[in-house]
């Protein structure tokens, strides 16, 4: 239902009218942000990628031939910025466990009690500090398929691979994350709790 | 477990979103401008030739106009065309047939005119009768202007008529192929195949088909427009022979009283070409395009028996949505078709037509999205009154360089005329 809107809304946006780029602006920017922030493990940056993002969607807009869904046109553009950026600075993204901006500081407070939120903080940045590590194609496969719960043929077609080479990248980043957390308590314990259900990536028999 | 969904997302403050936005609409409404102005490059050019044009279009006219005006056109009756050694002639019982070499010229019997050759173009005086012209391409050459009475008819290759009746009353100017500009009273009008031009009447559509009208040799069109009174030209045989005093022959103009009301034209049958328009004669320009544009069928919506006008418009949005190809194409016109004819909405049938005609260039409705675009643009333009309508005429030539060969590609053609 949402098609022919779209459609009458970049219209609007070609035309260069304020009203409907802003419309259109704050109909994605939420989820794109949500995509960003997983993808990066936190807003540093976030700004400058968000603004980028959106300028170079509007800049491609014309390109836009609805063969896709607006939002998924637009996400793809997103993690097309989101590779350049860790291509680019792909030593210098923030590990730091204590920063304000890493994601595990948005626990919220009532999930538990202080020492809980402080593992899961901890757990989700050492899973960005072994995602670091990584390739770009291979963190964003990743991240877009275990973080942000996107399909493997969804990734495939943001990051424009195939949906095979898309499994390997994200099977080996699990490779990766379980050997990391073979010799890391925190992480081991964020990625597979002692008390909840186990994550069992497919075919490496680790827990 | 699954790791989606354990990572929180914290949210940008308000202050920074703010601040993005601000960055975001400003830099994509310069980059909308740019590439506006990227796809556009004539537009800044198209005043500058458009000056240019009407300029040198001026200077040729007043060039072509001033020597032979200034003195009466007079001369033998045809064949005789003295100033001009290398004209041949030809005749027949009924009919004569001079070839100029640029043109070829018919007169009906009892026509006088001469030919001169002020500046290296061909000035051919009717003084009265009917002449159908056969003219070549004039190329760079000063163009061919056939001058009945206060009424010049500029040639720059082409076939027409031009009917004087007894050399003074109404000029009738009929165009079969090419295009020819008339100038009467200051006025010019430019007069396309298809199309008639009388003095008092001014441009009209030729009735039937222009390849069914007249052409040299073939006498009257076949089809008489039955809105259009009996044309009568009284022959006297005492006629002078001489040609006349064109600027004494004939009266201006008197003013046209309104023809009546045309009956609405028949349902067209079934075939997706709509019929072309017939187009009363009036003396107001608009009233005539207004008519026309309405004449013209417009490609009905897709018909799915809702009962109002919203329903149905929701159900296109779903086919618009769902399907593909032809089906999505019929259901995204039919969104605009409902919106200006149900509902009476021309801004958001507009803003869906553009739509259209961006996501379904190749689409089975994209001449009638096109053309639909013209009505609603030119009729909202026509019934206010207004001038300038640069829009129009955009939708309009958008028309006919999509369209061409379209029933409706002439009046579209009109329409980039119009005021």
């Amino acid at each position: 239902m949402l098609y022919v809107e779209d459609v009458l809304l970049v219209d609007r946006c070609l035309t260069g009218e304020p009203a409907a780029t802003r419309e259109l602006f704050r109909r994605h920017k939420s989820r794109v942000h949500a995509c960003l922030f997983r993808v990066l493990g936190g807003n540093r940056d976030m700004d400058d990628l968000l603004q980028e993002a959106f300028l170079q969607v509007f800049q491609s807009l014309r390109s836009w031939r609805a063969e896709a869904s607006l939002a998924t046109w637009i996400d793809r553009v997103a993690v097309r910025c989101a590779y350049r950026h860790l291509a680019q600075r792909r030593r210098r993204i923030a590990t730091d466990p204590l920063d304000d901006d890493a994601p595990g500081a948005m626990t919220a407070p009532e999930a538990g009690p202080g020492a809980r939120r402080q593992l899961a903080r901890d757990g989700v940045a050492r899973l960005y500090a072994v995602l670091d590590e990584l390739s770009p194609a291979a963190r964003l496969a990743f991240t877009l398929h275990e973080l942000d719960g996107r399909s493997l043929a969804e990734v495939a077609e943001l990051v424009g691979s195939t949906v095979t080479a898309t499994k390997l990248r994200v099977w080996r980043a699990r490779k990766r994350i379980e050997a990391a957390a073979a010799a890391d308590p925190v992480l081991r314990e964020f990625v597979a709790p002692a008390g909840g259900p186990v994550i069992r990536f497919p075919g490496s028999g680790a827990p | 477990m699954r790791l989606a969904g354990k990572i929180p997302v914290e949210p940008l403050d308000e202050e920074r979103l703010t601040q993005i936005e601000r960055r975001v609409v400003t830099g994509a409404v310069d980059a909308a401008i740019r590439g506006q102005r990227l796809r556009a490059p004539g537009r800044v050019l198209r005043p500058v030739i458009a000056a240019a044009a009407i300029a040198a279009a001026g200077i040729v006219g007043w060039a072509m106009r001033g020597a032979p005006a200034s003195e009466p056109v007079a001369g033998p009756p045809v064949p005789a065309a003295p100033a001009v050694p290398e004209v041949r002639v030809q005749t027949a019982p009924q009919r004569s047939m001079v070839d100029i070499g640029d043109a070829r010229i018919e007169s009906d019997p009892d026509t006088a005119f001469a030919v001169t050759r002020p500046g290296g173009g061909v000035l051919i005086a009717v003084a009265r009768g009917k002449l159908e012209l056969e003219v070549g391409k004039r190329g760079d050459r000063p163009p061919l202007v056939v001058r009945a009475g206060d009424t010049d008819v500029v040639v720059v290759g082409t076939r027409f008529s031009v009917d004087y009746g007894d050399g003074s009353g109404d000029v009738d100017v009929r165009v079969t192929e090419g295009v020819v500009r008339v100038v009467h009273l200051q006025q010019d009008t430019r007069v396309a195949a298809g199309q008639q031009w009388r003095t008092r009447a001014g441009l009209i559509a030729m009735a039937g088909d222009p390849r069914d009208a007249a052409a040299p040799g073939t006498g009257e069109p076949r089809d008489p427009d039955p809105g259009e009174p009996p044309r009568d030209r009284p022959r006297p045989p005492d006629a002078p022979a001489g040609l006349h005093d064109r600027r004494a022959a004939v009266p201006d103009a008197p003013a046209a009283s309104p023809a009546p009301a045309r009956a609405a034209p028949p349902p067209r049958p079934a075939g997706r070409e709509p019929a072309r328009p017939r187009v009363p004669a009036r003396s107001d320009p608009r009233v005539d395009l207004r008519a026309a544009i309405r004449a013209q069928p417009v490609e009905p919506a897709l018909d799915l028996g809702a009962p109002n006008p919203a329903s149905a418009i929701a159900r296109y949005y779903e086919i618009a949505a769902h399907r593909s190809g032809d089906e999505a194409s019929q259901a995204f016109y039919s969104i605009a078709w409902a919106r200006y004819f149900r509902q009476g909405n021309s801004a958001d049938a507009l803003q869906t037509l553009d739509a259209y005609v961006r996501r379904f260039p190749g689409g089975k409705e994209y001449r009638a999205a096109l053309w639909l675009r013209v009505r609603i643009l030119c009729l909202e333009r026509l019934e206010r009154s207004e001038t300038g309508g640069g829009e129009c005429r955009a939708a309009a030539y958008t028309y006919v360089h999509e369209a061409p060969d379209a029933p409706a590609a002439h009046l579209a053609e009109l329409l980039t005329q119009s005021e």
